[in-house]
């Protein structure tokens, strides 16, 4: 039951995030790139420091052996 | 025709209710503010009454924002009108209430006690000031302002700074320090222990008894004062300016309303409710009762000069026919329908998660955790 | 009619308030973004010195805030105090999407900026996440509806003037916020936030890395605000760009300015890319151009030509004369609503009443139907802005636009070497080009804005009509007032946050030398389970 609230909710996040980016998609084409370009944009800055981390851990095994 | 003159209706109530919010909400920080210096007598008292509005403050003021932003898009007229004609008082609030931010923000910043000092004076005056004035505008328009229209409705104030603070705007800004006072003061003791909640507590009562006398002061004032009556104006549904009505003006006026509908006394005397429960709470130490009693004070006060001065809104004093009314003042129907859909999708979202808010940070504030927290005030 | 100095006075107070405002609106738009990165790493790892990030940063960001909410403040009841007429005439659109931005977006963000501070202890990491979120979110929808009304000013779409009210009217809520202006506006102020958010943190970690202090912390927080910077300034271009365009067809007269044209030549046009604009004298002093290059860049083809500020004066010229009778018939209208053909006439010329209220300013006794040759055509020569501000301070945009994504590009090359603290003359650059995104920002509002005059709603509300009747006492009062208090801020603000700056993240907390790996002992396991424990083990 618990599951099955859950998935409602979801579903329905779902629905309202697909309907908002449909209008903005058609009406707003500017804000929906603002919306996609964000978060690419966080995405990628994320991805950046993960990759530093993997980088230094490299280092450091390369640096010990 | 029907729809637009209940849409009027409607943001008028709205914007009674935005009142409330600012009168609650920010009129608790404001009070705690206030009295500041008296329940904290040391600096880490101080940073506990601080930090019981710490992390609500900043959500609260939008209620003031929101107020603003509402007149502005639901009632212009009065919003151009009312803003520029109290010029000097205007900017009065303005100034204190931009230096609350920084004042919370900045305080506990460095150690330095002169620094510290200076700032808890800074919060007095941005927690006393701006509720004096919002008191005081409020009886303003009770005794009508000195304004009128060109033919294109650019409007003109004739009056002088000085004449907004007279003895009657200066009661019911002393009311709403009062009022504030009372919430802040609650909001504390449920957050406080000890010496700082004793003393918040012998504050509360004063100021509720404080409360009680400005309100029936007021309330006799106001039956006295000149008030205004609508003789004939366009009909109430129609799109309109406050160009073609007739006003006049009579000794009592303001309490034709309740002499028309009875049920209307039952607004004053939720304040007095408010406010007699509330100081029984408050003797037992029922402070989170106190607060919601004080909350429906604050409904009371702020009802009962929107019953009074039902379908005025902002009254001339020098030319009555030009008086600003719920007709003649709102937006077209389009934006008050707009306006409407938002506010009735947001309001109980924004409820929601101030509630979830207060909640998260519930129960008592204490020296430690606040010493333990770089991000404390 | 409303005292010349009056205008003046309330417009420089307008300015001066804006700006001072705009100089902390930027960092709060990108630096939560920033933060809502950097946590989201914090999440997803579960490693430490991203939650000290997320901690460090959130701490300038407040100090930055509490100016940005404060000034805000004076922003919202400006118009009202000072522009009257302006809210009275236009706040049927215009109050709404403020109104809209309270509701939808403050509320958000100032109720969730109290947990994000305070949470930190009772939110579970994942709750904290989203609440960071919804600051930045908030801060951004913020923007969007701020300049959702700033779009109507510039390209008033949506809105039909009531002659029966004497106002404009909102007609089209879709039109409104959808209007091309500030959409492209939107989108081009909030990634210049990124960016100024993206120089702020890459300058410090600059600073840090320079004194070998804090260099974990640097050295991811100059990673992810160089990729985050590179993407964001790529975007700006990409945006004003598309604004140059939107912009350009809505208010020619502000693109003339921008490009100091004053006589329409045939395609393909030549581009000043510098130039002495002479406003009395109607020309170039002396400038240095390059063929064909403007029609390119503002048309986007070679045969495409720009209005020059002759023909705009004579087209203006023209929209004057049929603006008299509408201001005619709205007199007579005022006096008598039900005057049918009062009515008629001004439907046959409402499309340029603007125009009609502009040169009742020159008018004898302000009466726009006794307006002589000679009065059009000074309210004529008034639709042009000031060339020479306008004109270079979108140049000083550009060029520092420009001069960031090259920084950007280098500050990537670095950082994903693994090089960049051994670039010392970088590093220099990095931290003193700190001040470089704002100045940037602070000048397109001077373009967006300058260029728009002489109306604060484009050819349809005069700034002269616009202000309040004060007296200049009021206006001397006001404005001596906000300098005042406006100069102590900013001092408070820098010394803080300087000091903040130097005294770096928290100077008790665990120190650098601890190995990432070990430092985040099992991601999903410290916060989480323990909502209140102690935060500082170190």
């Amino acid at each position: 039951m618990a599951t099955f609230a859950r998935f409602l909710v979801y579903l329905f996040i779902a629905v309202c995030v697909i309907v908002i980016a449909v209008i903005l998609g058609a009406y707003g084409s500017w804000y929906f790139a603002w919306l996609v370009g964000t978060v690419m944009m966080v995405l990628i800055a994320a991805a950046g420091a993960a990759l530093l981390d993997t980088q230094e851990a490299e280092e450091r095994r390369g640096g010990g052996h | 025709m029907e729809t637009y003159l209940l849409l009027k209706v409607l943001w008028w109530v709205l914007l009674g209710v935005l009142l409330m919010g600012l009168a609650i909400m920010v009129g608790m920080d404001m009070g705690v503010g206030t009295i500041l210096r008296y329940v904290g007598r040391n600096d880490a008292e101080r940073r506990v009454a601080l930090n019981i509005v710490g992390p609500h403050w900043d959500g609260n003021q939008v209620w003031f924002i929101l107020g603003g932003g509402a007149i502005f898009a639901a009632w212009p007229l009065i919003y151009a009108t009312a803003f520029s004609g109290f010029y000097v008082v205007m900017l009065l609030l303005l100034w204190t209430m931009i230096v609350r931010p920084l004042g919370f923000e900045y305080r506990s910043k460095l150690p330095s006690p002169q620094w510290r000092s200076a700032w808890d004076w800074t919060l007095f005056v941005s927690g006393f000031v701006p509720m004096l004035v919002f008191g005081a505008a409020i009886g303003n328009l009770l005794q009508g302002v000195p304004f009128h229209f060109d033919w294109n409705l650019t409007s003109r104030y004739t009056g002088s700074f000085i004449e907004l603070l007279n003895p009657f705007a200066i009661l019911c800004g002393a009311l709403s320090v009062a009022m504030s006072v009372w919430m802040g003061a609650t909001m504390v003791m449920n957050r406080a222990e000890g010496a700082i909640r004793e003393r918040a507590g012998r504050i509360g009562s004063w100021s509720g008894i404080a409360g009680l006398l400005l309100f029936t002061l007021g309330g006799f004032w106001v039956s006295r004062m000149q008030g205004y009556h609508l003789v004939q104006g366009p009909d109430p549904g129609l799109a309109q300016t406050p160009l073609r009505q007739v006003v006049e003006r009579a000794s009592g006026d303001w309490l034709a309303n309740f002499r028309a509908h009875a049920i209307l006394w039952l607004v004053p005397a939720a304040t007095y409710a408010g406010l007699l429960a509330g100081l029984a709470a408050l003797r037992k130490g029922a402070s989170h009762l106190a607060w919601w009693l004080g909350a429906l004070a604050w409904v009371g006060v702020i009802g009962t000069v929107g019953a009074a001065m039902f379908p005025f809104m902002m009254p001339s004093s020098s030319e009555p026919a030009h008086s600003l009314t719920v007709w003649n003042s709102s937006s077209s129907r389009y934006t008050l329908a707009w306006m409407l859909g938002f506010t009735l999708v947001f309001m109980p979202l924004i409820l929601w998660y101030t509630s979830w808010a207060f909640w998260v940070m519930r129960g008592k504030v204490s020296t430690q955790r606040i010493e333990s927290d770089e991000h404390a005030y | 009619m409303i005292d010349n100095t009056v205008v003046e006075l309330s417009r420089w107070q307008f300015a001066a308030t804006a700006l001072y405002h705009f100089l902390f609106v930027p960092l709060t738009l990108g630096l939560s973004f920033l933060l809502a990165a950097m946590e989201t790493v914090y999440v997803t790892t579960g490693r430490d010195i991203y939650r000290r990030m997320a901690h460090f940063w959130g701490k300038l960001f407040l100090i930055n805030f509490a100016l940005g909410v404060a000034t805000g403040l004076t922003m919202e009841f400006q118009f009202g105090t000072n522009w009257s007429f302006y809210s009275s005439f236009v706040g049927d659109t215009f109050g709404a999407p403020l109104a809209i931005e309270g509701l939808m977006a403050f509320f958000m963000e100032s109720t969730f900026v109290g947990l994000m501070v305070f949470g930190w202890e009772r939110l579970t990491r994942a709750q904290h996440l989203i609440v960071t979120y919804l600051v930045a979110l908030g801060s951004n929808l913020s923007a969007v509806w701020i300049l959702v009304a700033n779009g109507f000013m510039q390209d008033p779409q949506g809105a039909h003037f009531n002659p029966l009210t004497m106002r404009m009217e909102l007609t089209s809520f879709a039109d409104l916020i959808f209007n091309s202006d500030a959409q492209s506006k939107f989108v081009h102020t909030s990634i210049a936030g990124y960016v100024t958010a993206a120089m702020f943190v890459g300058g410090i970690s600059a600073f840090y890395m320079l004194r070998g202090r804090h260099m974990e912390l640097a050295r991811r927080s100059f990673r992810m605000a160089a990729l985050f910077g590179v993407l964001a300034t790529a975007g700006v271009i990409t945006l004003g760009d598309a604004l140059g365009f939107v912009g350009g067809q809505a208010q020619p007269t502000k693109l003339a300015a921008m490009e100091a044209l004053w006589k329409t030549e045939p395609a393909p046009m030549p581009f000043n890319v510098v130039a002495a604009p002479s406003q009395s004298a109607r020309r170039n002093l002396w400038e240095i151009q390059v063929p064909a290059a403007l029609s390119l860049l503002v048309t986007h083809t070679l045969d495409g030509t720009v209005p020059a500020v002759d023909e705009l004066e004579q087209r203006a010229a023209e929209r004057i004369r049929n603006g008299i009778p509408a201001v005619a018939a709205l007199k007579r209208l005022a006096q008598d609503p039900a005057d049918a053909q009062a009515m008629a006439q001004f439907r046959a010329h409402e499309k340029d009443l603007g125009y009609g209220f502009l040169v009742q300013r020159y008018a004898p006794g302000q009466d726009a139907s006794k307006a002589t040759p000679d009065a059009i055509e000074r309210a004529a020569r008034d639709t042009i802005p000031q060339v020479a501000p306008i004109f270079w301070s979108f140049r000083i945009m550009v060029g520092l636009g420009l001069l960031m994504l090259g920084y950007f590009i280098l500050a990537v090359i670095y950082t994903l070497r693994n090089q960049v603290e051994h670039k010392r003359g970088f590093l220099r650059v990095a931290l003193w080009s700190i001040p470089v995104p704002f100045i940037a920002c602070e000048m397109g509002w001077l373009v967006a804005e300058i260029g728009r005059q002489p109306w604060t709603v484009y050819q349809i509300l005069p700034t002269w009509m616009s202000a309040s009747t004060h007296s200049v006492a009021y206006l001397a009062f006001s404005l001596t007032g906000f300098v005042v208090l406006y100069s102590i801020f900013i001092a408070i603000e820098m010394y803080l946050m300087v000091k903040a700056i130097r005294d770096g993240p928290d100077p008790d907390g665990p120190v650098d030398t601890v190995p990432p790996a070990e430092a985040a002992a099992g991601p999903g396991m410290a916060g989480a389970a323990m909502p209140f424990a102690s935060r500082w083990e170190g």
